[in-house]
């Protein structure tokens, strides 16, 4: 009894938080309300993405196509039979999110059978390539408005935030559900060790299937979302940029981590669209940054694997270099600035990528596991950190 | 009479050019503690492979209760029955023991997929009961204290004896354990073979292990069966294995003059 | 679907082989590279565009600016251009490798391949701020001395039309001796209705000829070969005879096979591994940097900005899967394969899925045959 209570309230403060967000949001400009949507909308891109690369190990870099099938399917049947749907706006976005979802893991299942004998690299490429083709196929469909785009119907000029939000809650739930029963585990075992899933009666090839449908059916959901919020789509929406800022969403959260995908995925949304709004970046001030960046790298990294002093001191330590590289970033671009040719600025929104770019690199360099690595959120996760509970790393021989 | 647990009926297998296994035929019978021993490179971990569906026999037939399971793949043959370890071992290294444990245990689930990702009471419930039952498994094999602990953080030896309470987790009819004594010391091996024996005797599985220290072997298994460049030299109970002199030539060279 | 015109199929399988070669020569950066490190450089697509960005301020710093109209090709050049292209991507591979790829190789494949990604986008995205604003340029064409084309005939004007148009030559010959006679002495702008009749005629006559002349010259098939793409084709050739060379009968070459069978054994057998693969790196780069040179000087039309790498990459990668990753010939194979694959499409009459027909033979080759068509089979050890 006391379980189905508390199922019950979670899911009521879900939707009465996804409620009041939607009504706090409604308060503010139609700008901010778009960025929560979009907040929500890669928040759900990237779990659903970390369910395939993270928790089942196939790494897919290819996610924009699934995003773009949901997003194409809601666009084309918008136009279709919505003058003819009379029912509620809820209703009709429901509908076009489990057709998104539908579509999408189609594609999905198409994606998922050559990855079953591929691995590794080889598989990254074929993903990244699979998303190319679908993007080429439907920029040559005239009834999909090739590269000119389309239009769609409804747009949604009040902004879907509390469907988003109940969305990513959605996908976020499935995963952690997954995580918590046994039946986590194939996926979590199909990452480790095929071989010996398989020898253990895991169907690896069904393991793989499924959690591409199953990532791909929410990447769908979301797309479909994202081009009734639009109002407008068009083939370039979709590139392979998209899928490697989702790709960095994931890496930058920790592979494995639901808690690290999401909260990176809005910080590194959030950064991007910010930087829109920066006008006059100086030059100088880009390269001093890229060569700061380089020096706090190299500097952390020696100090990650040369020193080995307590985990406190080594902290500070990254502190200070991390202080150090600003002032040296902020020094070498005043100086730089006295030069004529590097005195001039560049908008922000030419930046973002670079910032994606120097993010995964960074990343990589420095704690290539992500900073969540494989650890959710969880009580005994924040007891542990608090010193109240012991780690459980006794290892009596 | 009723038909073998496992029998081999002249298995081979070529890899282009190359037959490691050559018409290798023996019988296992329910409760038997058979041992598969031979130099390095007679095909014993071949040999694993083919009955364990890695791969497909050339010619010759594998049987389980006397129906064929030669080409089944791997994870069917988990589900009629057949488990095994690994020489190098395979475990899932950054889940835990008890995690672990239970990958084998969800071979016999019963509750779907779409019922976990809801949350709902009977994916719940299983989820319990697997872990009880990893519990009970990993107390046989001594390691319920570190039942928490990331498995690739373990010993060697106690890595090994994960790898035996996972496999058991299948509820197999027939255990293979590929060189489960590898890398122990000689305490190690003598309560190892104390676990091994236990387990067939009290938990009523038949075992066919490959293994490399002869000591262990003798004193271990009631049958023995010797491959020698993929091909089966000799068959028998220790003291007929010890003594016959094909055996002692594969190991040792013929034996010179006096 | 468009009606496919067989004439036609010869020059495009030509066309398809001079892009083949660019191909081939960025292909066999990325076979070289995985080969030794088993990795995927996601950048050397990068690498190949900063060599067409190098190519392309050499030849301004020469005086090929644009709007500079009375520039003379100049077989310096070229040449200084092409080195220079060499030499600055040998470069700029060495140091990505030694910066981002070096303090990878401990760490699982993926992490490199992110680590890829993640330069292959920083060069892009960043070259958009440095480079000129990332606006799209192009290599003046005059650079080239080797101006105008080879032309192979194939297949002679169709005799009849020929013949027809011989014809019809003599008719306009009369008609226009006939209104010239009679237009003698008077006013051209003011003739007599008669004379203006004659000077219809043979207008109508001289019309007839020059159509009944296109018919037949369009009847003839003939290979148009620019004479700087061949050139390309040439110099690509002798750079893969380089190559070859280099690889099986130096000593370096052998250290190079070596680290790509076995990287520890080769290290334990005393090569310098890291040399190796510095010398893999730049080599590879410096043959992409080839490609670049000559992609931007000799195709005409070819507009450089910072994404100039993506695609050709892309291809170039594909090919050296085809072709099996890891075999240099195979590479070599692959890109020639790939440039006319990528024609026939055209051909065919299906251009917008131009790029779209790397990606399927990528999916094809992964599923069907992923040792690629020079390639092994490896099988993994249970």
């Amino acid at each position: 009894m006391k379980f189905w209570g508390v199922r019950i309230a979670s899911i009521l403060v879900a939707i009465l938080l996804s409620f009041g967000l939607e009504k706090l949001g409604r308060g503010t400009d139609s700008f901010t309300q778009q960025l929560i949507v979009f907040a929500g909308l890669y928040v759900t891109l990237a779990v659903s993405l970390n369910l395939i690369n993270g928790i089942t190990g196939q790494f897919s870099i290819g996610h924009a196509a699934f995003y773009q099938v949901g997003a194409y399917s809601s666009a084309y049947l918008g136009i279709k039979f919505y003058p003819q749907f009379h029912g509620n706006l809820f209703v009709w976005l429901t509908l076009m999110a489990l057709v998104g979802a539908a579509m999408a893991a189609v594609a999905g299942l198409i994606v998922g059978l050559p990855s079953l004998r591929l691995k590794g690299d080889y598989l990254a490429i074929v993903t990244l390539g699979f998303g190319e083709i679908v993007r080429i196929v439907i920029q040559n469909q005239k009834a999909l408005g090739e590269s000119g785009g389309l239009n769609v119907a409804p747009h949604t000029t009040e902004q879907p935030i509390m469907f988003v939000a109940l969305l990513a809650v959605l996908c976020i739930a499935v995963c952690r559900n997954l995580l918590k029963t046994a039946h986590g585990l194939p996926f979590l075992a199909v990452r480790e060790d095929e071989v010996a899933s398989s020898a253990m009666g895991v169907n690896v090839t069904a393991t793989k299937v499924i959690a591409f449908a199953l990532g791909s059916a929410f990447a769908g959901a979301a797309g479909a979302i994202y081009a009734n919020s639009l109002g407008f789509i068009n083939p370039d929406l979709f590139n392979s940029t998209l899928s490697i800022s989702v790709l960095s969403m994931v890496v930058l959260g920790g592979t494995g981590s639901i808690t690290g995908s999401a909260l990176a995925a809005m910080i590194l949304f959030y950064i991007p669209e910010k930087m829109r709004d920066l006008k006059d970046v100086r030059l100088a001030l880009i390269i001093g940054g890229l060569l700061a960046v380089g020096l706090a790298v190299s500097a952390i990294r020696y100090v990650i694997f040369n020193v080995h002093k307590s985990a406190a001191i080594r902290a500070a330590m990254h502190v200070g270099i991390i202080i150090g590289s600003v002032v040296i970033a902020e020094i070498v671009a005043f100086a730089l600035g006295k030069i004529p040719a590097l005195a001039g600025t560049v908008e922000g929104a030419k930046l973002r990528l670079v910032v994606s770019a120097v993010v995964l690199i960074v990343l990589m360099l420095v704690r290539p596991q992500g900073v969540f690595a494989h650890h959710e959120f969880s009580w005994s996760w924040v007891q542990k950190l608090m010193g109240k509970k012991a780690p459980s790393t006794e290892v009596a021989a | 009479m009723s038909a073998p647990l496992l029998e081999l009926n002249e298995a081979t297998i070529r890899f282009g050019g190359l037959v490691a296994v050559n018409k290798v035929s023996f019988k296992l019978e329910k409760g038997d503690l058979f041992g598969l021993i031979g130099p390095n490179g007679a095909g014993k971990t071949t040999l694993f492979n083919i009955v364990t569906g890695v791969y497909k026999p050339t010619s010759g037939d594998i049987l389980m209760n006397g129906t064929s399971i030669a080409g089944t793949p791997a994870n069917k043959i988990a589900t009629k029955g057949i488990a095994r370890t690994f020489q190098n071992i395979r475990l899932f290294k950054s889940l835990s023991v008890l995690e672990n444990v239970v990958v084998g245990g969800f071979l016999r689930h019963k509750t779907g997929l779409a019922g976990a990702m809801a949350y709902l009471p009977p994916a719940i419930k299983e989820t319990e009961r697997l872990k009880e039952e990893a519990m009970n498994l990993l107390r046989i094999v001594d390691l319920d204290h570190v039942a928490n602990v990331r498995s690739a953080d373990l010993s060697y030896g106690m890595q090994r004896r994960l790898e035996i309470a996972r496999a058991m987790a299948t509820q197999p009819q027939l255990l293979l354990l590929d060189e489960p004594a590898a890398g122990m010391n000689p305490q190690e091996k003598e309560e190892l073979n104390g676990m091994v024996r236990k387990i067939r005797d009290e938990h009523e599985q038949t075992i066919l292990l490959i293994e490399h220290d002869m000591r262990f072997v003798m004193s271990l298994c009631e049958r023995i069966v010797v491959l020698d460049h993929g091909e089966e030299i000799s068959q028998g109970d220790p003291d007929h294995i010890r003594n016959d002199p094909k055996v002692i030539a594969a190991y040792l060279g013929e034996a010179t003059e006096e | 679907m468009a009606a496919v015109d067989l004439s036609t199929l010869p020059q495009q399988l030509v066309t398809g082989l001079l892009i083949g070669a660019i191909y081939a020569l960025v292909a066999l950066g990325y076979t070289m590279v995985y080969g030794v490190l088993k990795l995927i450089n996601f950048a050397h697509g990068e690498v190949f565009m900063l060599g067409a960005y190098v190519t392309l301020f050499i030849s301004w710093s020469l005086g090929y600016t644009p709007g500079n109209v009375l520039a003379g090709g100049s077989w310096g050049a070229l040449a200084l251009m092409f080195v220079g292209s060499m030499v600055a991507c040998g470069l700029i591979g060495a140091l990505i490798e030694r910066l981002a790829y070096r303090p990878m190789r401990s760490q699982p494949r993926i992490s490199s391949l992110i680590t890829a990604i993640g330069v292959s986008l920083l060069l892009q995205y960043g070259g958009q701020i440095f480079l000129l604003d990332g606006r799209p340029q192009n290599v003046d064409p005059k650079v080239s001395p080797a101006q105008g084309n080879f032309s192979i005939p194939l297949k002679p004007a169709n005799s009849q039309l020929l013949a027809a148009a011989k014809a019809l030559e003599a008719n306009m010959a009369a008609t226009k001796d006939a209104y010239e006679k009679a237009a003698e002495g008077k006013d051209k702008f003011n003739l007599p209705d008669d004379v203006k009749k004659l000077r219809s005629t043979s207008q109508d006559a001289e019309r007839s000829y020059n159509d009944a002349v296109g018919k037949a010259e369009n009847s003839s098939v003939s290979i148009i070969l620019p004479k700087g793409q061949v050139i390309m084709l040439g110099t690509t050739l002798l750079l893969m005879a380089g190559l070859t060379y280099l690889v099986l009968y130096t000593k370096r070459g052998r250290a190079m096979r070596a680290v790509s069978q076995d990287f520890d054994a080769a290290s334990l057998m005393g090569i310098s591994v890291n040399s190796i693969v510095t010398f893999t790196f730049i080599l590879g780069s410096s043959l992409a940097g080839a490609g670049a040179m000559m992609a931007a000087t000799f195709q005409s039309g070819t507009k450089i900005d910072t994404f100039f790498g993506v695609l050709p990459g892309l291809k170039a990668f594909v090919a050296a899967v085809f072709g099996g990753i890891g075999n240099i010939p195979g590479a070599v194979l692959g890109g020639l394969l790939m440039g006319i694959s990528e024609n026939l499409v055209v051909w065919a009459g299906y251009p917008g899925y131009k790029d779209a027909i790397a990606f399927v033979i990528l999916i094809a080759v992964l599923m069907f045959r992923p040792g690629g068509l020079l390639g092994s089979n490896k099988v993994e050890k249970v």
